[in-house]
C-alpha cells in the first residue's frame, strides 16, 4: 500500500457567493493517478483549481504529506511541490515557446520532452498565442511536466491534442509515474482516463457522485455517469 | 540643426527616458497611475543636497539617492500602492494623497526655499565643433548604457521573462511559481529608484525644491500617451518625440511655446490615438 500525498476533506468551494462544488473528499498516494470525471460544467476544472489554490476554498481541509495547506495560495502551493495545468489560458500567449518553458523551475527533463514532441523543438522562437490550440495544450503540458513536483493538476491535458500526442502525453505521465510523482487527472477523453488512472471520482451537480478503483470500475460504470 | 541644438534634445531626451521608464513600468506594467512619480524624482535631487549640507563625499550621492528613494518606495508599496494593482483610476487618488504627503515631509525637513547644487564635473569639453558641458556629455552617455543594459536584461534574462509572464496572466504565473506580489514590489521599487536617479543627475542643472517633481511628470505622461505602454519601444518613441519636439521649439521660440505644443500633441493623441504610436502586444 502506498503512503499518502495528499488528503482533502468536505471541500467546498465556487465563485463569490456561489458555490459549485460541495463536500469533496479524497486521497491521493505517491505515485499514484487520481482520474476525475464527469459531465460539463459539472465542478470539474473548479475542483481542480481549489486543490491547486488558484481558487480559495470556503470550507473543507488540504494536507500535502499530513501538512496543513488549506489556505495557502497557488503561489506557495506551487513550492511546496503541486504542479497545475490549467484547461484554459494555460500558457502565456505573449512569450515565446522558449520562454513558456524557461518558466519551470527545471529544465533537467528538456531533452525527453522535446524530443517526444518534436513540434515544440521546431518552433522555440515562435510566440505561444500564434500556436494551434492542441499545440498550446502540448506547451503548457510538457512546461507542468518540466517542474519537479510531487503532484501534479494537469486539467484536460488532451483536449484539442492530435491522438498520436495524447499517448505520448500518457507515456510521458508513466514516466513520471514511476518515479513517484502522483497526479490528478481531469479529463474527458475516456481512453485516456481510463489507461493511466488508479482512482476515479465521478462528479455531477458539484458532488462525488463515483468513486472506484481502477480494478472495481468497468468502462461501463464511467460512462453511465456521464450520461447522468 | 546647429550642434548646440542637438545635444541639449540629447540632454533632454536622456533624462526624460530616465524619468519615463519608472512611470512606464509602474504603468505599463503594474496599471499604477503613480501621481507621486514626480515627488520620487524631487526626493532623488536632494541626495546631493544632503550630501553638501553635511560635507559628505560626492561618492556618497548615489547611495544615499538609492537608499532615500528606495526605502520610499518600498513603504509606499507596503502601505498603499499593493492594494490599488490592476486599479489606474483608484490608484491616481491614492498617490496624488501621497504625493501631497511627501512634498510636506521634505519641505518639513529642508524649507521651501530653492537649493542649488554644484556640479561633479565642472567644465566644458569640445564637443561636435561647439564647447559642451562635460557632466552632461557623461550623463548622457551613462543613460545610454543603463538603456542598452536594460533592454539586454529585460529580452534575455529570465526575471525579464517572469515579469512579462506576470503582466500577461498573473494567476498563471502563480500557479508556475512566481511570487507575482513580490516581483510586483521589486518593479515598483526598481522604478521609483530609476525616477530618484534621473532627479539626482539633473539636480547640478535646475533647481531643486519641494515642487520640482509635478514637471516631471506631467513630461513622461506625456512621452507615455505618445509613444504608447508597455514595451521599451514605445518609451523611447515617446520620449524622443516629447523631448525632441519641446527642446527645439523651446529653442527657436520659448519654453512656454514647447510646452503647449507638446500638451496640444498630448491631447491629440489621448483623442484620437489612445494607444500612442508603438504599443506591444
Amino acid at each position: 500500500m502506498t503512503s499518502t500525498l495528499l488528503r482533502f476533506k468536505n471541500i467546498v468551494g465556487g465563485y463569490g457567493n456561489t458555490m459549485v462544488v460541495s463536500d469533496i473528499s479524497g486521497t491521493i498516494g505517491k505515485g499514484e493517478v487520481l482520474g476525475i470525471f464527469g459531465r460539463n460544467g459539472v465542478g470539474k476544472s473548479t475542483l481542480s483549481k481549489l486543490l491547486a489554490g488558484a481558487l480559495p476554498m470556503s470550507v473543507g481541509s488540504l494536507l500535502l504529506n499530513n501538512k496543513d495547506i488549506s489556505f495557502t495560495s497557488n503561489h506557495e502551493r506551487r513550492q511546496r511541490g503541486i504542479g497545475y495545468m490549467p484547461q484554459t489560458a494555460m500558457v502565456f500567449d505573449n512569450l515565446t515557446v522558449r520562454e513558456n518553458l524557461s518558466l519551470a523551475r527545471s529544465t533537467q527533463d528538456m531533452k525527453y520532452y522535446l524530443s517526444a514532441f518534436p513540434r515544440l523543438a521546431e518552433r522555440q522562437t515562435q510566440i505561444a498565442g500564434s500556436m494551434s490550440g492542441g499545440e498550446r495544450k502540448i506547451l503548457a503540458f510538457v512546461r507542468t511536466m518540466l517542474e519537479e513536483t510531487c503532484l501534479v493538476i494537469l486539467d484536460e491535458p488532451s483536449e484539442g491534442v492530435q491522438p498520436e500526442n495524447i499517448l505520448k502525453m500518457q507515456e510521458c505521465i508513466e514516466r513520471r509515474k514511476a518515479k513517484g510523482t502522483s497526479f490528478v487527472l481531469v479529463e474527458q477523453n475516456m481512453s485516456m482516463l481510463t489507461s493511466i488512472s488508479d482512482f476515479y471520482i465521478g462528479i455531477d451537480s458539484g458532488r462525488i457522485v463515483f468513486e472506484s478503483d481502477k480494478k472495481s470500475a468497468s468502462r461501463q460504470d464511467i460512462l453511465s455517469v456521464l450520461s447522468v | 540643426m546647429s550642434s548646440i541644438l542637438l545635444l541639449n534634445i540629447l540632454w533632454q531626451v536622456s533624462i526624460l527616458a530616465m524619468v519615463t521608464i519608472g512611470l512606464g513600468i509602474v504603468f505599463g506594467q503594474l496599471k499604477i497611475m503613480n501621481m507621486a512619480h514626480g515627488e520620487l524624482v524631487m526626493i532623488g535631487a536632494y541626495a546631493p543636497v544632503i550630501t553638501s549640507h553635511l560635507g559628505l563625499s560626492g561618492y556618497l550621492q548615489l547611495p544615499i539617492c538609492v537608499a532615500t528613494v528606495g526605502l520610499t518606495a518600498l513603504i509606499m508599496e507596503r502601505t498603499v500602492i499593493r492594494h490599488f494593482y490592476g486599479r489606474p483610476f483608484d490608484s491616481l487618488l491614492a498617490t496624488w494623497g501621497l504625493s501631497i504627503l511627501m512634498r510636506e515631509i521634505v519641505e518639513m525637513i529642508f524649507g521651501r526655499e530653492y537649493q542649488s547644487v554644484s556640479s561633479p564635473l565642472p567644465g566644458t569639453m569640445s564637443l561636435l565643433g561647439t564647447d559642451y558641458p562635460i557632466y552632461r556629455v557623461v550623463v548622457i552617455l551613462g543613460v545610454a548604457v543603463f538603456f542598452f543594459t536594460l533592454l539586454l536584461w529585460y529580452r534575455r534574462s529570465k526575471v525579464g521573462t517572469e515579469i512579462k509572464a506576470m503582466v500577461e496572466n498573473p494567476a498563471l504565473a502563480q500557479a508556475v511559481g512566481i511570487n507575482t506580489s513580490r516581483l510586483s514590489s521589486v518593479c515598483f521599487v526598481f522604478g521609483a529608484v530609476s525616477a530618484g536617479i534621473a532627479g539626482m543627475v539633473l539636480a547640478p542643472t535646475t533647481r531643486v525644491e519641494p515642487m520640482m517633481g509635478l514637471d516631471y511628470l506631467i513630461r513622461s505622461f506625456f512621452s507615455l500617451v505618445v509613444g504608447g505602454l508597455g514595451s521599451l519601444e514605445g518609451l523611447f518613441i515617446g520620449v524622443g518625440l516629447i523631448g525632441g519636439i519641446q527642446s527645439t521649439i523651446g529653442a527657436f521660440f520659448n519654453q512656454t511655446y514647447g510646452y503647449l505644443f507638446v500638451l496640444t500633441l498630448s491631447i491629440l493623441f489621448l483623442w484620437l490615438k489612445p494607444n500612442g504610436l508603438y504599443r506591444s502586444n
